[in-house]
């Protein structure tokens, strides 16, 4: 039981039990605008019926269209710790890539730490199972110090 | 003209340097360059607005003003300048400025897109939405793109949100918007989904649902397709809103088919199936239902529907998904909630919510799913609900302790769900202390058993039994709320930092660890702790407060500066920030964002938070410096702060805390509340209006310093005089009745729930006396003003006024003061025991003693000119034999010793305590009862507060060293 919709500016101030996790990013406000502002489809977030958010989704699309590399790219994928096991993470992305394909992306990317093992294993697992038509490629950063890495 | 299309302006190359010297920073060999260049081209006007970035950046703004506007007012045309000087009206906070540069480039070059696009964003960098509206409208003469007509009707609509006058938004700018686009659906114009989405937000703005709806559902509705379920939604709202429930029941069940998961259609479908009822709606006899199709219009079909559902669920191979579930348990709630005798349909509660767990209780969020369902449970079920869950948990051999365990993981949840609901149905609570000792024994067992699972946890994840521990940590406050004893605490610390060392990144046990130190009087350990949990940018508005309200009244006083730093470097960044995502908004066509974002920088600028670290940094700043290292009238003016002006927006003040950051599984009854939440916040603004007042009626007080030219320009100086006096009198009489409504609020002795919001310092500041005595302290600085018109010929009765206002100053400090008397850590029978409220009032007593000081000194600067005077006036008449001191200056004198008494007494105390407390021997403490590891973990617990207490003292106490010094200066 989960309510997905748009990611809204007043969610900023109820996602600290998604965010106070090592691995998730708080950005400052003109991130969080900019993709609002910019691909305000591309972030949405999953609420439960207590008005709790369980996680939240937040990509983009860029690439060259004549190269065929037009795409989505998930920034930002992360599920509070309460909220973990229910296939939650998988069915935002899986959103997030029908939209992009809407939206005629090739493909979607995204970063994420080495270290991140979970998250890692996740991607692995939707990209052989879940995406069968569709690429889900999963660069890995060579370094940790990637300023764009994705966060489970 | 443009530089940009050129391949070789040779402006571009000589200015090429400057720019590189600029983006690397070094803003002295830009300027020097640009003056290179200016002596050979002297109208190269771009080389000096490069030269006011650099002096701007270099801290010389007056000089860059200077220079800008030089250029500026040659109306320049030229690419290169008009950006430059963007820029440099962005840095200097001017963008009002960008807005003219280009109204006289348009002027100049009426045809130009680009400019007219540029003052288009200027004019919403400073939202002046009418002559956006307009901008937009000359765009789209010039380039008839359909994007600047929508820039133009987005203005109109902005107009419309912030009119003052809803009316005026009603009745002239929405339909003005409407009439807009309805010209460009008329001519078939309407190109993009951004349009359509605008259309939807003036009509649904101006109420006109049925037209909303028509839109949707017709061909421009087809364009709405970015966003998932778009159309669906918008129906769904609409409907709701016209009150069609045949419709609405139809499209939820439609798209409760597609995805039985989708949680929000389900309230729409049994609301409407009520409302059904309740008008006797039946269908038709024959033709479709509605327009939406086939309707549910009995309980009967919806309770069928959801059945089938779970059904649908059970049947199925993969993961069942939880909506069906739950679906059937809200109804249930729902049809009680109407008396409806048809609930039994769907099947006894108890036994749903135990297939539920059957299901889903190896989840993490089985709690959180059922915990909102427990009301459909009778009191007397509670007991026997937790028996039949606890069977269904499959656990091994009882062990030694008489503990059974999980074998694996998912067992483990199971079981930990049946605590966490137990906890919630009240369970714990009922417990006595002997019971709530087994239970905690119980949860501890579990937690070091559950950690053999996460052997090979990276640092970064959570140990699947650490919610053991927190709850372990709840009932040992529990217990030591219930009984007061802080062994109970101690213990508490002790397994949240055991927690802690298998689980290096679980926030709630940070953030329960931090608010029991700041409890116990600790912030020295919270400092790291904060800063573990990597809390940022806008986590500073909503859980910042955790910091800022125990920092300084715990006397840490560098780290509470710093608090409030952290803060306040955020919200400034705000305003900023913000302006240049709603230009990007109009630029992507994401219009339904430009209100939210406005809404965004309010809810920030409003925030209760950044009102409050905007005072107390400065309070701080002056406790901490004022007439020490500046004096106070200079630290007032470098703060620009003054008495007149209060920029705290009380009527709209927003309560961005997050105060639901604690996990917990309390009963609804121990839950915070709205009724809690309005009273913190009540609370919370009386204080910041107490500290507000205080800290203008400082400034007040610097600026009314003794004007010897006063005699002299007597009229001139009467309106200056009596507009101060008025200010300060109006000021006083707002901090009494202010204190009139704390004492209200802290009579009623409100208590929140432990992980609700922190009481504010306003009941303790009330009961040390602190209060009452700054009042009295800043109240004098009226008779003083008097002394000073009237002199100290005939001012007898003044004199013995203020006089007895300066004994019972002494006397109120002397009480505070010996409210901060006695040990704050002690050792009693083995047991350690800590005294934190001594120290609250120990800080008050310092708070306190600097406005007095700052008084007497104030006072000393009326009183030295009029003692002057007077001993002119007695050399000349030197029969008169009698010398003695004027009443006032006597009193001064007794007020300076006193006050020199009270500091010294002070500063004994604390160090007495600082000896007391280092000499304490916590290793002689009595732990031998608790197995070595948890006494070990208690102990740090210990040293921690016993270090942090020895810190607060001597910050303290440096403080009042230094306010002892400045008692010097108070000679007359």
């Amino acid at each position: 039981m989960t309510t997905l919709r748009p990611f809204t500016c007043d969610d900023l101030f109820k996602f600290n039990n998604i965010n106070l996790d090592p691995l998730t990013e708080t950005y400052g406000i003109p991130f969080y605008l900019q993709y609002l502002a910019h691909w305000p489809e591309y972030f949405i977030v999953a609420e439960a019926p207590g008005g709790e958010l369980m996680g939240y989704i937040m990509g983009k699309a860029e690439g060259s269209v004549a190269r065929e590399e037009w795409h989505g790219h998930v920034t930002a994928l992360s599920v509070a710790p309460e909220f973990r096991r229910l296939g939650l993470a998988a069915k935002l992305m899986e959103m997030l890539e029908e939209i992009s394909e809407r939206k005629g992306g090739f493909f979607v990317d995204l970063f994420v730490r080495v270290s991140n093992q979970v998250a890692v294993n996740m991607y692995k697992r939707l990209g052989s199972t879940a995406c069968t038509g569709r690429s889900s490629s999963i660069t890995q950063p060579a370094t940790e110090n990637r300023t764009k890495t994705l966060t489970t | 003209m443009a530089a940009r299309g050129h391949v070789q302006d040779p402006n571009d190359r000589r200015l090429r340097p400057i720019y590189d010297y600029l983006d690397n920073g070094n803003n002295k060999m830009a300027i020097q360059q640009a003056d290179k260049l200016l002596k050979k081209h002297k109208d190269l006007h771009c080389a000096k607005v490069l030269k006011a970035i650099g002096l701007q950046r270099t801290g010389k703004q007056d000089e860059a003003f200077t220079l800008a506007q030089e250029v500026a007012t040659l109306e320049p045309t030229d690419d290169n300048s008009l950006q430059a000087l963007t820029i440099l009206y962005r840095e200097m906070h001017r963008p009002e400025l960008v807005a003219k540069l280009y109204e006289a480039a348009v002027k100049k070059v009426p045809l130009s897109e680009e400019y007219h696009s540029h003052l288009f964003m200027a004019y919403a960098r400073v939202g002046e939405y009418k002559k956006m509206q307009q901008a937009g409208m000359a765009l789209y003469k010039i380039v008839p793109k359909n994007p600047y007509y929508f820039w133009s009707v987005m203005s109109l609509v902005m107009q419309a949100i912030s009119a003052q006058d809803e009316k005026l938004a009603q009745t002239m700018f929405l339909p003005l918007a409407e009439r807009m686009v309805e010209k460009m659906v008329k001519e078939e114009k309407i190109e993009a989904e951004a349009e359509v989405q605008l259309y939807f937000m003036i009509l649904e703005r101006l109420g006109k649902c049925v037209e909303a709806l028509d839109v949707i559902r017709g061909p421009l509705g087809e364009k709405l397709t970015s966003e998932l379920q778009s159309r669906e939604n918008k129906c769904m709202m609409l409907y709701q809103r016209l009150q069609r429930w045949p419709e609405c029941n139809a499209l939820a069940h439609k798209l409760l088919l597609k995805n039985p998961d989708d949680w929000q259609f389900y309230p729409s479908y049994f609301d409407s199936l009520f409302h059904l009822i309740d008008q006797s709606w039946s269908p038709p006899e024959e033709g479709e239902h509605c327009s939406e199709g086939a309707v549910h219009h009995t309980v009967a079909e919806v309770v069928r529907f959801v059945e089938e559902r779970i059904k649908g669920e059970d049947g199925k191979e993969s993961r069942s998904l939880r909506g069906p579930y739950l679906a059937r348990l809200e109804l249930i709630h729902r049809l009680r909630e109407r008396g409806c005798p048809e609930e039994s349909l769907l099947g006894d509660p108890l036994e749903l919510m135990v297939q539920f767990f059957g299901k889903f209780g190896d989840k993490p969020c089985c709690i959180t799913d059922l915990k909102i369902y427990l009301h459909l449970l009778s009191p007397d079920q509670h007991v026997q609900f937790v028996n039949r869950l606890s069977e269904a948990v499959p656990l091994g051999e009882r062990g030694e302790e008489g503990f059974a365990f999980p074998d694996d993981t998912k067992a483990l949840q199971r079981h930990l769900c049946v605590c966490q609901l137990s906890r919630a149905l009240g369970l714990h609570h009922a417990l006595d202390v002997d019971g709530k000792l087994r239970l905690i024994a119980e949860l501890k067992a579990h937690y070091r058993h559950g950690l053999k699972f996460g052997k090979n946890a990276l640092k970064t994840e959570l140990q699947f039994s650490d919610m053991y521990c927190l709850m372990a940590a709840h009932v040992y406050i529990d217990l030591w709320k219930e009984t007061g004893d802080e062994n109970m605490v101690w213990q508490g610390l002790g397994v949240l930092q055991e927690g802690l060392s298998h689980s290096a990144s679980n926030a709630q046990f940070k953030l329960l660890l931090l608010l029991l130190y700041c409890h116990l009087g600790a912030f020295e350990p919270v400092v790291d702790l904060y800063s573990s949990l990597d809390a940022k940018h806008v986590q500073h508005d909503t859980i910042g407060f955790l910091l800022t309200r125990y920092a300084e009244s715990l006397g840490q006083f560098a780290a509470a500066s710093q608090s409030c730093n952290f803060s306040l470097r955020f919200f400034h960044s705000n305003q900023k920030d913000t302006s240049e995502y709603i230009i990007q908004a109009y630029k992507y066509g994401a219009f339904e964002k430009i209100p939210e974002f406005i809404a965004l920088r309010n809810r920030l600028n409003q925030s209760l938070h950044f009102a409050q670290v905007r005072t107390e940094r400065m309070l701080l700043d002056l406790f901490l410096e004022a007439d020490i290292v500046l004096s106070l009238e200079e630290s007032v003016k470098a703060m620009s702060l003054s008495a007149e002006e209060d920029d705290i927006p009380w009527d709209n003040m927003r309560d961005n805390r997050d105060l639901t950051v604690f996990t917990s599984w309390d009963p609804k009854e121990r839950e915070l509340t709205d009724e809690h939440r309005r009273q913190s916040l009540e609370e919370e603004s009386v204080w910041l209006r107490i500290r507000s007042l205080t800290l203008r009626l400082l400034a007040s007080l610097a600026g009314s310093g003794h004007t010897p030219s006063q005699q002299n320009s007597e009229i001139a100086n009467e309106n200056g005089v009596g507009d101060k006096s008025s200010i300060l009198s109006g000021l006083l009489s707002q901090l009494n009745q202010t204190l009139q409504t704390a004492s209200q609020i802290a009579e009623k002795r409100i208590q929140y729930p432990f992980l609700g919001p922190p009481s504010t310092r306003l009941a303790p500041a009330l009961s040390s006396g602190s209060c009452q005595c700054q009042a009295a302290a800043l109240q004098l600085s009226v008779h003083l003003q008097e002394l000073d018109t009237v002199g100290l010929d005939e001012s007898t009765e003044l004199q013995t006024q203020i006089c007895n206002a300066f004994k019972s100053l002494v006397v109120q400090l002397q009480e505070i003061l010996n409210k901060c008397k006695g040990d704050l850590l002690d050792m009693k029978e083995g047991k350690l025991k800590t005294w934190p409220s001594l120290l609250e009032n120990l800080i008050f007593f310092v708070e306190t003693v600097c406005i007095v000081l700052w008084m007497a000194s104030h006072c000393a600067k009326i009183l030295r000119p009029l003692k002057t005077s007077l001993q002119k006036k007695k050399k000349k008449k030197k029969k008169d034999a009698n010398t003695a001191l004027p009443v006032v200056v006597c009193g001064f004198q007794e007020l300076t010793g006193s006050l020199q008494d009270l500091l010294t007494q002070a500063l004994e105390h604390i160090k007495g305590q600082e000896t007391g407390i280092t000499a304490l021997k916590l290793a002689s403490l009595s732990l031998d009862e608790y197995p070595q590891d948890e006494a070990s973990f208690m102990k740090a617990a210990m040293d921690k507060v016993q270090s942090s207490y020895l810190r607060s003292l001597q910050e303290a106490g440096d403080l009042l060293k230094k306010r002892a010094e400045t008692i010097k200066n108070l000679k007359i």
